[in-house]
């Protein structure tokens, strides 16, 4: 048994380190370019690792962001993470949001039996299926008509109606495993719909509540047409907007580019690290027996 | 709170409650999207070129008759199904393989998951440079790798041609979007209970046995959510077209998204960009409600 | 239960730390670009305001989205009083009425009589002029000395046929493999741009000057120029990845490309240690020529204009004067820095024979050569009518297929032409 179980992790581990060099292989590469001359990154064969290990384009960005004009870096540098403040606020309050206004959205879809359900199931993702691009202008002409252009509050409408959809429907699917018992038990109770909701459908949703919160947060971060097209002035910019302000038409700053991308990992995948610690399992089976 | 009095008051009709539920929800989207959603349908229905401005007229389905006999149309549709054929495929197999490995405990797993979402979070203009520099013919580190490992002899220009294009394509949309149906596929896993599994273990179940009476059908709800999400991703594929090959080489890659970008943003054909793109919702949407009626239907358990 | 709130809270009190940020509003001229150099955008507009008394704030967008953002904006109704142009959209723009001309605005006469009659043409729709030069150029070709040398060859080829044996000696010395790019890529206006450079040096153009096509012709130098490339890339020394790349400029920095035809200002970059690895060995030499042909290009200009939202016109035009040509001292203030200071092309007469400027430029191109290389640039009136973006976004495909072989040259020439004259029917030209 020991021996199986031994197994088990290095067949784990070997998955693993599989997936690992997949999906984090070529962002290490990133790094590793960060950390180097722009010429050296057309090195043939590759430059692998730093060599010196160049820190210019860091010391830019923090610099900028402390000092501001006194630091004497490129506006590029300057305003990247000051843009961060927005990028938090919409992707911020869009998982909330979403997550919340989702989550009753989906429990009718998933629970209640009522005429038009399909309808509203599809009603709801019909929205998506038309490309953002063909939507774009006239986004853009409906924000400026009625005031809402370069505001960052128009964002996180826009985000918000675009990933509740996505939102809802993975919501309705999660809920519907739930086991009718359950709430049937919590019907007998005494309690109303919305206290079914309240106390059994969403605590025990919590894994599921956070998947949709996290996909909200990371799909908001990096958002990038509406962003663009919707800002006026650097203080609605998001930090999507400020990495591809170092493309100038005459040159291009490549390792600032990486730089500000790699930077820009940080705050999703801490927002999920935090996080996912509620994607946990058992949730179900303990209630059951209970 | 917890010793409640049994709820006496008459509640509403399911249908009222369900409306009042999903009312917060249908008003944000309604609000953002309905407005816009209108003009994009009524410029398909006219004739509208930004760039000759005084002739717009209204042309009723003419737009839309036009592209259905033309090859530009059917064209850029086959290219988009193949295309989101294969991404779909790859990317359900793929997360569906990792999420199951991420399922299992074992120390260092919370990094893993985290880190797993890594290429989800470049930001995209990033992402776009990360690939354009690796796939390089020239100074491209996948060359570099294939060449130190001997598989290939000479460096290829690997989006220079059918069929390598249309692979590295969606491998590196795969990549990019993997994360997202992994994640999905993971909360979708949480809610098998563990029991289920130790009594089929007890009843001499193999991994495969459990994987395909156990895990395969209670996860056939997210897994139908994973397919048709991504379905709708993939065929609306277009940013990392714009970067990799703007629909070359010789059209090879002209997607409809990319057909979408090139006559609104490009020609200023606004008629002939709003309908091109209805018609891609539309069938779209029909392949939605196809999936769902398939794959959810045989999931209602 | 306790921890969806703990959720929530975090989340609430994240939104309230960072939701604060308003900023105020601008009442001055609002000026949108690209974002080079915004920190000395900005210094001038300094400048431009201790002049004129108008505040003014330049506010920059990403270059590869600028103009699907301009697009929107304009659409929407823009908030900017003055724009950055590219050369290859003002038919579009002037067309859709989104810049307004300023021929016959005070003081535009005088400012225009220091401009080549070619930098004018390029911005001009329909007759009228729509604003000043930012800066302007030709192509011009670059190559790789070092790489000449190894392979024992004197001087850069002064023909097409002499460049691919050139490239040939290069290949069989091992120096590079595919020693020429040619940017033929599909998008924006690369394969476009290359065929007119291939054309007009051999003493051809695509259209005439009544704009019609000449390219489909049997024999006609922009079919040759097509059945060079075949012959280029069939013999293995022009790059496959020409048909991809979008930008040759890294590649010329890598040192594995010899020779290709790039906008003056590249050379810079090719030059500069810190990107290049080739920084030394890059030089401009003269676009090859065909048979009695010597060389010819084209040239490029990014200009200023006043869109059509400009509240304060006066003040717009002040900017654009102020921009690319006179200061309120009577000189060529911000032209001259651009190329002085950056290397920036450009175009007011008066600075040609600006010792300073000359003296600036010649680190990392040749003077002499560029304005040589600029006297055999042709005028491409069909460029500046609103069609022909419609019309080159269907021909990258085509001519992609008939450069590789997969489709008969003839056959899509003649379907290219036949598209033209359709377009041009319709719109009444």
């Amino acid at each position: 048994m020991k021996a199986r179980a031994r197994l088990r992790l290095i067949v784990i581990y070997l998955g693993a380190a599989i997936v690992l060099a997949g999906t984090v292989g070529p962002f290490l590469w990133l790094v590793s370019s960060s950390f180097q001359y722009e010429r050296q990154l057309l090195n043939r064969p590759p430059q692998w690792l730093p060599n010196p290990i160049v820190l210019d384009s860091y010391r830019e960005i923090f610099e900028g962001a402390v000092l501001g004009e006194a630091s004497g870096v490129p506006y590029q540098s300057r305003i990247f993470l000051r843009s961060f403040a927005n990028s938090f606020f919409v992707a911020g309050s869009v998982a909330a949001i979403a997550v919340l206004v989702g989550a009753y959205a989906a429990y009718p879809l998933a629970r209640l039996t009522f005429r038009g359900r399909s309808v509203l199931l599809f009603g709801i993702l019909a929205s998506r299926l038309i490309p953002a691009l063909s939507l774009a202008i006239p986004i853009v002409l409906v924000a400026k008509r009625i005031g809402m252009s370069d505001k960052i509050v128009t964002l996180v409408f826009i985000n918000l109606s675009f990933i509740l959809p996505y939102v809802i429907w993975l919501l309705q699917s999660y809920f519907k495993t739930i086991p009718i018992e359950l709430e049937d038990a919590g019907r007998i109770d005494g309690c109303s719909r919305l206290q079914v909701v309240h106390k059994i459908i969403l605590p025990l949703s919590l894994p599921g509540l956070t998947s949709a919160g996290i996909l909200a947060f990371l799909l908001t971060w990096g958002e990038f047409l509406f962003a663009l097209l919707l800002s006026e002035t650097p203080a609605s910019y998001t930090s999507t907007v400020v990495v591809s302000l170092f493309a100038t038409d005459v040159d291009v700053s490549f390792v600032s580019i990486i730089t500000a991308g790699v930077v820009s990992v940080i705050p999703p995948i801490g927002f999920a690290l935090i996080f996912q610690r509620f994607i946990i399992s058992g949730l179900l089976s303990g209630s059951l027996k209970g | 709170m917890q010793f409640q009095r049994p709820n006496t008051r008459k509640e509403p009709s399911q249908g009222m409650l369900a409306i009042l539920f999903s009312a917060p929800a249908v008003l944000i989207i309604a609000a953002t999207i309905l407005a816009p959603f209108c003009i994009a349908v009524f410029l398909s229905l006219h004739n509208w070129n930004l760039k000759r401005p005084g002739r717009e007229r209204f042309v009723g389905l003419e737009n839309y008759i036009d592209w259905l006999t033309d090859s530009d149309f059917w064209e850029p549709l086959r290219t988009t199904f193949t295309f989101a054929i294969l991404a779909v495929v790859v990317i359900v197999l793929l997360s569906l393989l990792i999420s199951l490995l991420l399922n299992e405990k074992f120390p260092g797993r919370g990094i893993l998951r985290a880190l797993l979402l890594v290429p989800w979070a470049i930001p995209s203009v990033v992402n776009a440079l990360l690939w354009k520099w690796l796939l390089n013919p020239q100074y491209g580190l996948v060359n570099a790798v294939l060449f130190e490992l001997g598989i290939i002899t000479e460096y290829q220009n690997v989006l220079g041609s059918m069929p390598s294009v249309m692979i590295w394509l969606v491998i590196a949309y795969s990549w990019i979007h993997i994360p997202l149906a992994t994640l999905l596929l993971l909360s979708g896993l949480q809610t098998i209970p563990g029991d289920i599994y130790e009594s089929a273990i007890v009843d001499g179940a193999n991994i495969w046995g459990r994987f395909r009476y156990i895990t395969l059908p209670l996860l056939r709800p997210m897994l139908s959510i994973v397919i048709i999400f991504e379905m709708i991703f993939a065929l609306k594929v277009f940013d990392i077209i714009f970067v990799l090959t703007a629909g070359g080489p010789a059209d090879a890659t002209n997607v409809l998204g990319w057909q979408i970008y090139t006559e609104t943003f490009r020609k200023l054909d606004f008629g002939a960009g709003s309908s091109i793109a209805m018609l891609l919702g539309a069938i779209t949407l029909a392949l939605a409600i196809l999936f769902y009626a398939i794959l959810d239907r045989g999931a209602e358990r | 239960m306790h921890r969806s709130k703990t959720l929530f809270l975090l989340l609430s009190i994240m939104i309230l730390l960072v939701g604060g940020g308003a900023f105020a509003q601008d009442d001055g001229l609002k000026l949108t670009g690209w974002p080079y150099e915004v920190d000395v955008v900005t210094e001038n507009l300094g400048r431009f305001t201790d002049q004129s008394g108008h505040d003014a704030v330049f506010l920059p967008f990403p270059s590869n989205e600028y103009h699907d953002k301009m697009v929107a904006s304009f659409v929407a109704g823009t908030e900017f009083d003055v724009a950055y142009v590219r050369d290859s959209y003002l038919a579009e723009w002037a067309s859709a009425g989104w810049i307004l001309p300023i021929t016959g605005l005070p003081g535009a006469d005088e400012l225009l009589a220091d401009l080549p009659a070619g930098i004018i043409e390029q911005m001009s729709y329909d007759g009228e002029v729509y604003g000043l030069p930012y800066y302007s150029g030709v192509q011009t070709m670059a190559y790789n000395a070092a790489h000449l040398e190894a392979a024992g060859i004197e001087a850069p080829p002064e023909t097409w046929s002499e460049m691919l044996e050139q490239a040939q000696m290069i290949k069989e010395a091992g120096v590079v493999e595919y020693p020429i790019l040619m940017q033929l890529r599909s998008g924006e206006n690369y394969l476009l741009r290359e065929w007119e450079t291939l054309t007009a040096s051999r003493g051809g153009k695509l259209f005439d000057d009544d704009f019609n096509p000449l390219f489909h012709l049997e024999g006609s130098a922009a079919w040759q120029a097509l059945d060079w490339l075949t012959e280029g890339l069939d013999a293995g020394v022009i790059d496959p990845a020409s048909l991809t790349d979008d930008d040759g400029t890294l590649l010329m920095a890598a040192g594995t490309t010899s020779f290709m035809t790039t906008t003056d200002y590249t050379l810079k970059a090719m030059n500069d240690p810190e990107q290049s690895n080739a920084a030394g060995s890059i030089k401009n030499a003269l676009i090859p020529g065909a048979n009695e042909v010597r060389s010819g290009t084209w040239g490029y200009v990014r200009l200023y204009a006043i869109t059509n939202n400009a509240e304060d016109k006066d003040a717009a035009w002040q900017l654009v004067q102020f921009l690319g040509g006179k200061d309120a001292t009577g000189v060529y203030f911000v032209p001259k820095r651009w190329a002085l200071e950056f290397g920036l092309g450009f175009s007011p007469a008066p600075l040609y024979e600006d010792e300073e400027v000359r003296n600036s430029i010649s680190g990392w191109i040749d003077p002499d050569l560029l304005s040589e290389q600029s006297e055999y640039a042709i005028s491409r009136p069909y460029r500046f009518v609103p069609f022909f973006s419609d019309w080159e976004i269907g021909s990258w495909g085509p001519l992609q297929a008939a450069i590789l072989g997969d489709a008969d040259k003839g056959e899509v020439l003649n379907d290219l032409a036949e598209e033209w004259n359709e377009l041009k029917e319709d719109w009444g030209y």
